[in-house]
């Protein structure tokens, strides 16, 4: 049994038609919003969650702190503190469950790539280059920060400083509050040189790049959601592999159990994607 | 031709109209903002620099707060959810600090030491202390522009200060209640804020400004307190009431 090649058009269509009730690419929408909204709340005086994603507080008690940053912190401080471990806990937990779903289901920014997406059929350009380069900027990065003394990619590059440094920006623009306009400018900068970046080289910051999607990568090393293949006849239609925009190779490890890539941010476009309707790719907590 | 208001005009109108209030109103909000910094007045002690920029409560020295700041603005947002606004983000000017929390104004936001901001502080930059073992900076008061210091009785910034009698010595005269701001001050700002002259009489200085400039200002005190009648009166009608004057008397206490 083969299944012919689809163009991008009818691909999409049937994308669109739901196969469950609970559609993935939704769902993880939903919780992006959520998490965002939560954290725009804050603006108006609600005590949800405070701060931004390389940093926050939750309920006005629980203190997160995103792993990167940390590690950052630690590099530039030497300077080991209970309080910071005590805030990279809580996500080292959740990402022990999920791995890199923090990518697909939590960053903001994919939500922005995704519309960049949409100006261009993208899928015919990919950079090739090896998602192992990452580690390397990632380590020369925390090198970097010992030197400075500063955490140099989280507060300077990190989208998502930046991203809410500018949200921050603007609201305090907005009501008039103690603010600085170059803030507001260079945090907007580099959000749309991102945004530009992915015009050119599809998906390459969240593929190659980003430090932080990096770090999280290591967790799908050991995390218990994972692809899992469920026995039933491939059609080798490779649409998996196609509507992957993380380039993870799915349809050749189909005779495993299971696959654990480090850059898989599980959005589930794989098994949506599937001609099969998702029998033989899932993702799986189990 | 059918002369109709289709809607794909629509649409191209509403684009339009869009678009221009999203790239207007960044131009407007700055416009208005800039319009505001020009009303303000020119500052207390001229002469003397703030000398780097004032952290939040509970920062440690500098180079430490640096090294674990990740400029994440939880206590920037900490402080907006406590409604007192204080802290601002530090823009590239100062790259080093780029990114960084600090009181940009306190003679519009000053910190009301509610100590939320280091008890919240994920990285610890922000340490919890007791408020008054704060040392954000050091305020000094105008001694040519203060009212007490001029023929005047005013307690405004004894008043506002959160301290009260640990920080305040009064050196009662003829030539007014004369205050002076001793050195258990925190730095909070929120005399400057409270200070009735135009513009404000009392300057927050960092602590490594404050080594620098205190002899100075130390000696320009001591040189007021031992001065004749007549010389003082030369400076304060002279000199210094003039001003005073051209600044006026604040009754609404908002800068912005």
């Amino acid at each position: 049994m083969s299944y012919e090649l689809k163009d991008k058009e009818t691909l999409n269509s049937e994308l669109r038609t739901p196969n469950s009730l609970l559609k993935l690419s939704n769902l993880r929408r939903f919780v992006m919003f959520s998490v965002l909204i939560f954290f725009l709340l804050q603006f108006f005086r609600v005590k949800a969650l405070v701060g931004g994603l390389s940093g926050s507080l939750a309920r006005w008690f629980v203190k997160l702190i995103d792993v990167f940053a940390y590690f950052e912190s630690l590099a530039a401080s030497k300077d080991f503190t209970t309080t910071t471990l005590i805030a990279v806990v809580p996500i080292i937990g959740i990402y022990l469950i999920f791995g890199r779903a923090f990518c697909g289901w939590v960053c903001p920014m994919d939500f922005l790539f995704e519309i960049v997406d949409g100006f261009k059929n993208w899928s015919k350009v990919k950079v090739k280059a090896s998602p192992k380069i990452g580690y390397g900027i990632a380590a020369g990065l925390l090198v970097v920060s010992g030197l400075l003394g500063i955490p140099f990619f989280t507060n300077y590059i990190s989208h998502l400083t930046n991203f809410f440094r500018f949200i921050t920006g603007g609201v305090f623009l907005a009501l008039n509050l103690p603010f600085e306009p170059s803030v507001l400018v260079y945090s907007g900068g580099v959000i749309v040189f991102l945004l530009v970046f992915e015009y050119i080289f599809p998906r390459t910051w969240c593929r190659v790049l980003c430090p932080v999607g990096k770090t999280y990568g290591l967790f799908n090393k050991v995390s218990l959601l994972k692809l899992k293949y469920y026995p039933g006849e491939c059609g080798e239609c490779n649409l998996c592999d196609r509507l992957c925009y993380m380039n993870v190779k799915i349809a050749r490890h189909i005779d495993q159990p299971g696959l654990r890539d480090i850059n898989c941010i599980y959005c589930g476009r794989c098994a949506e994607g599937c001609e099969t309707k998702g029998k033989l790719v899932k993702l799986s907590l189990k | 031709m059918q002369n109709h208001f289709t809607r794909r005009d629509f649409l191209k109108a509403s684009l339009i109209t869009g678009s221009a209030a999203v790239i207007g109103s960044p131009f407007y909000l700055l416009e208005r903002n800039a319009y505001a910094a020009k009303e303000e007045f020119e500052g207390p002690l001229p002469n003397i620099e703030v000398g780097g920029i004032i952290r939040p409560p509970g920062a440690l020295p500098e180079k430490e707060f640096r090294a674990k700041c990740i400029s994440c603005g939880v206590c920037v947002n900490v402080c907006h959810t406590m409604k007192y606004d204080a802290i601002a983000v530090a823009g590239i000017k100062d790259i080093r600090n780029f990114g960084t929390p600090y009181i940009k104004d306190m003679r519009d936001f000053p910190c009301e030491l509610c100590m939320e901001c280091p008890k919240h502080c994920p990285t610890d930059a922000l340490k919890n202390l007791k408020k008054e073992k704060v040392t954000m900076g050091m305020a000094l008061i105008d001694f040519g522009l203060c009212f007490g210091w001029n023929g005047d009785v005013c307690l405004s910034c004894s008043k506002a200060c959160p301290m009260g009698a640990n920080i305040f010595d009064f050196y009662n005269g003829e030539w007014g209640n004369q205050p002076y701001i001793n050195e258990n001050c925190v730095g909070c700002g929120l005399c400057v804020k409270y200070c009735p002259l135009g513009g404000s009489a009392i300057k927050v200085i960092t602590e490594r400004q404050y080594e620098k400039v205190k002899t100075p200002y130390v000696d320009e005190f001591k040189r007021l307190l031992a001065m004749s009648n007549e010389e003082r009166y030369n400076i304060v009608y002279g000199q210094n009431l003039p001003q005073i004057m051209a600044k006026g008397r604040l009754v609404e206490r908002e800068y912005r």
